[in-house]
Order: C-alpha cells, then sequence, then structure tokens
C-alpha cells in the first residue's frame, strides 16, 4: 500500500499543477497546426516531452518560491511567464544561490578592516570615500 | 620572557600571511587586456550621451538599472514601476534572469554577452548602454551590484558608470574588472526588436529571440527575425522562425518563402518541411504540400511522425 501511495502522489501533483498553474508551456502546435519556433528549437536539444512537463513544474516551482519571497501575487504571473525555460529552471532549482544584486554587505568589524585594505588596493569597491 | 617571544612571533607569522594573501589576491587582479583587433577598431573614447540617470534607494540598484537602459530605449518606465516587477523582497535584491525577463516585458529583446571586455567595450563603442553586474566586495562576502557602463576611455583606462547614488562615475579598468570578474563578467544589452549586437553568435541570438517571441507574441518578434536572417543568412533555422513569425501575423505567401528559404540552407531540416507542408496545404496547392511533407515524412526525427500523420489527412 505504502508503495502504491509513493507512485501515485508525484502523479496526483502533478495533475493537481497541471490543472492549477495558470502560466503553462508554450504550446507545441499553433491553432493552424503549424510547429512553433520555440518548440522545434528545445527539440533540436533534448527529450522534449520530458522537458516540458519538467518546464511546466519549474514554472509552478517558481511561482511557489517568489511568493514565498514576498513577490506580490498580483505580479508573479507575468514575472514567471516572462522567463525563458532555461532561466525558470535556473530560478527553480537555485533561487536561494543566485546572487541578488542590492549592494548591500553583511557588517562585521574584521570584514570591514578587510574590505578596507582590499579596497585601497584596488580589488574591491565597497567604501566610497576609498577613491 | 619566553611567552612574549613566542606572542611576537605569533604576530610576526600572521602579519606575514596576511601580506601574502593580500599579494595573491592582488596577484590576480591586473589592468584587462584587449583583443589587437579590438584596440584597433574601437575609438579611444565613448560616452553614450543621453542615458538618464536614476540614484538607487535601499537595494534597488537593479530596477534603477534597468529604467536606465530602458529609458535610453525610449522606454517610458520609470523607478517605481519597476521594483515590482523584478525586486524579491525574500532576498532584498533582484537577480539576473528576473533583469532579463523585465526587459522582455518592456518590448526590448536582453541579450546577455559574451563574458569578455571586448564585448562590453564593442556594445558601449556601438552607442548601446550595457546593464553589468559586479561584486563589489570579496566572494566570502558578496555585495552584488548591477551598474550601467556608459563609456570608456583606453587612454586614462577608466569605465564610466551610472552606478548607485553617482552619475557618470570614472572607474579604473582594473578595479572594475576585479569586480565584474566576481560575476563571470556577466553583462547584458536591451535592443529594440531588430537590433542585434555586434558580435553575437547565431546561437545565442536565436535563444534571445525565441525567447521574446514566446514572452511577447509574433508581431513583436517579426523584425527581429528578419534582422535575424539579415545577420546569419546561412541560418535554416532562423528562416524557419521568419517563416513562423509571419505565419502567425497573416503572411501567409511570406511563410511560404521563409520556410522555402530555410530548407534550401538546411534541406535535412524536418520540421521546416513539415510547416512548409502544412502551409501550403491552407492554401490549397495540394502537390506542392504532398511533396513538402512527404521529404518531412522521410527525415528521421522528434517531427517525423507528425509528418507521417499530416500526409495521411491530406
Amino acid at each position: 500500500m505504502k508503495k502504491l501511495y509513493r507512485y501515485l502522489s508525484p502523479l496526483l501533483i502533478l495533475a493537481l499543477l497541471l490543472g492549477s498553474v495558470s502560466v503553462s508551456a508554450a504550446p507545441v502546435a499553433t491553432g493552424s497546426g503549424l510547429v512553433t519556433t520555440q518548440a522545434a528549437l528545445s527539440a533540436e536539444r533534448t527529450d522534449a516531452d520530458r522537458e516540458r512537463i519538467q518546464e511546466i513544474l519549474s514554472r509552478a516551482d517558481v511561482q511557489e518560491q517568489l511568493i514565498a519571497q514576498g513577490v506580490d501575487l498580483a505580479e508573479v504571473d507575468a514575472r514567471v511567464a516572462a522567463l525563458s525555460d532555461e532561466e525558470a529552471r535556473q530560478m527553480a532549482d537555485q533561487l536561494e544561490q543566485l546572487p541578488a544584486g542590492a549592494s548591500a554587505v553583511g557588517a562585521l568589524l574584521l570584514v570591514f578592516v578587510i574590505l578596507l585594505v582590499t579596497d585601497i588596493l584596488g580589488l574591491t569597491n565597497v567604501f566610497p570615500f576609498t577613491r | 620572557m619566553s611567552g612574549r617571544r613566542f606572542r611576537q612571533l605569533l604576530n610576526a607569522r600572521l602579519a606575514g600571511v596576511l601580506l601574502l594573501a593580500l599579494l595573491t589576491l592582488s596577484g590576480c587582479a591586473a589592468t584587462p587586456r584587449l583583443a589587437e583587433t579590438t584596440v584597433q577598431t574601437l575609438p579611444r573614447q565613448v560616452v553614450i550621451e543621453g542615458v538618464p540617470f536614476h540614484a538607487q534607494r535601499d537595494y534597488q540598484c537593479g530596477p534603477a538599472s534597468l529604467a536606465m537602459v530602458l529609458n535610453h530605449e525610449g522606454v517610458d518606465v520609470d523607478v517605481d514601476a519597476l521594483i515590482p516587477q523584478v525586486f524579491i523582497p525574500g532576498r532584498e535584491g533582484s537577480v539576473q534572469p528576473e533583469m532579463l525577463a523585465a526587459v522582455r516585458r518592456h518590448g526590448h529583446v536582453p541579450f546577455v554577452l559574451d563574458n569578455s571586455f571586448d564585448a562590453l567595450l564593442t556594445e558601449i563603442a556601438a552607442g548601446h548602454p550595457v546593464v553589468v553586474m559586479q561584486n563589489l566586495s570579496l566572494p566570502a562576502w558578496p555585495m552584488w551590484h548591477y551598474a550601467v557602463a556608459i563609456g570608456y576611455d583606453l587612454d586614462a583606462e577608466e569605465m564610466i558608470l551610472h552606478s548607485g547614488e553617482e552619475a557618470e562615475r570614472s572607474e579604473s579598468f582594473r578595479r572594475f574588472d576585479a569586480t565584474w570578474a566576481r560575476s563571470d563578467r556577466w553583462a547584458f544589452v536591451a535592443l529594440k526588436p531588430g537590433e542585434l549586437p555586434n558580435g553575437v553568435s547565431e546561437q545565442r541570438a536565436l535563444d534571445a529571440i525565441a525567447t521574446f517571441e514566446q514572452a511577447q507574441s509574433a508581431e513583436a518578434a517579426l523584425p527581429a527575425w528578419v534582422a535575424f536572417v539579415e545577420r546569419f543568412p546561412h541560418s535554416g533555422m532562423g528562416y524557419f522562425a521568419l517563416g513562423n513569425a509571419r505565419h502567425a501575423t497573416g503572411d501567409h505567401e511570406g511563410a511560404v518563402e521563409a520556410f522555402r528559404s530555410s530548407v534550401a540552407q538546411r534541406d535535412d531540416l524536418g520540421v521546416a518541411w513539415l510547416n512548409l507542408g502544412l502551409t501550403l496545404q491552407a492554401q490549397g496547392e495540394t502537390n506542392e504540400a504532398r511533396q513538402a511533407l512527404e521529404r518531412a515524412a522521410s527525415l528521421p526525427g522528434h517531427w517525423q511522425t507528425h509528418a507521417t500523420a499530416a500526409l495521411e489527412r491530406l
């Protein structure tokens, strides 16, 4: 029984996600039946079907993470929709590790002294007065 | 006595280690070298005129940098409107993929440049302000920062940047490159559809425009595809994409022409034969459609089954 659940639950999660995600992957074909450029490009690379599922999952994941990080609900959809497949995957996998441009540094005295010296050496640019 | 001596020795050793560490560090940072061809072709001094400056507030160097490049491109958007589009409160900053995504939302194509000093200066010389990501601090205590490079001076070896709270700040090549290298020299330009960076590779441009098209529309991307096949006239994939964009905007004859150019460049591009066949079929050119679909069905690959099915429906 437990084994059954183990196989069943990912499928259920997937089914729920596919139903609820408002941003889905770009369609393979247009209304006229032509294959889209994006589908052709991703098919050139890898196993396209697996990647499509992966992409939908990672976009949902990014949405969730952004909301958890305090991004406005009204903005999340549009923000995720403007990402490329690769960017969405990158964000889903490592949002915590991605460098976030903010120009702020944790203030510690030792760090302060080291950075002061490296600033003077021209290796860093933390303190404006060293220039 | 011996205790004091020992401490002195320890202090001396510590100082030595620190000195050595600093020397090694400074050894890594040298004035960046440019390729000979770049030096010969670039003007000695460039400052792009009329790039508006927005001073950053709090942690908003991302939105501020975006506003500067987008305003320069003629997009009417201010920092306050961009903050909810890229800022992540939990991270107190903005991440690279979302900087690119925001450019797309404002109708421009973001191109990440080759990670080189040459590519950066070349784009500035072409009149495109470049958003750069720097780590102003050391890798152990990062201080990630976005700035806009708007000029350089080869003789004075200085970059000119709109950065933080300072407009047109001069920064020595050496210091700039030391801080920029910590982001693997990440930089991008935001261009109108139809413009391409100078040294951009075919694959990179293809991906950038295809992503832009997915986020915006075929209509918005059409000028970019036209420029792409002009720059890369032997790209089968480029003509294929152009054909799709034309088809989506209702230009079916133009689409057929582009698909034909595509297979002329790459006879083995099954997906282009397939779309050519489908477009011809819709135009009532059954014989020609059949020829194209037969060719598509004969090519092994992902689209073979689609082509076979289309052939059966014909």
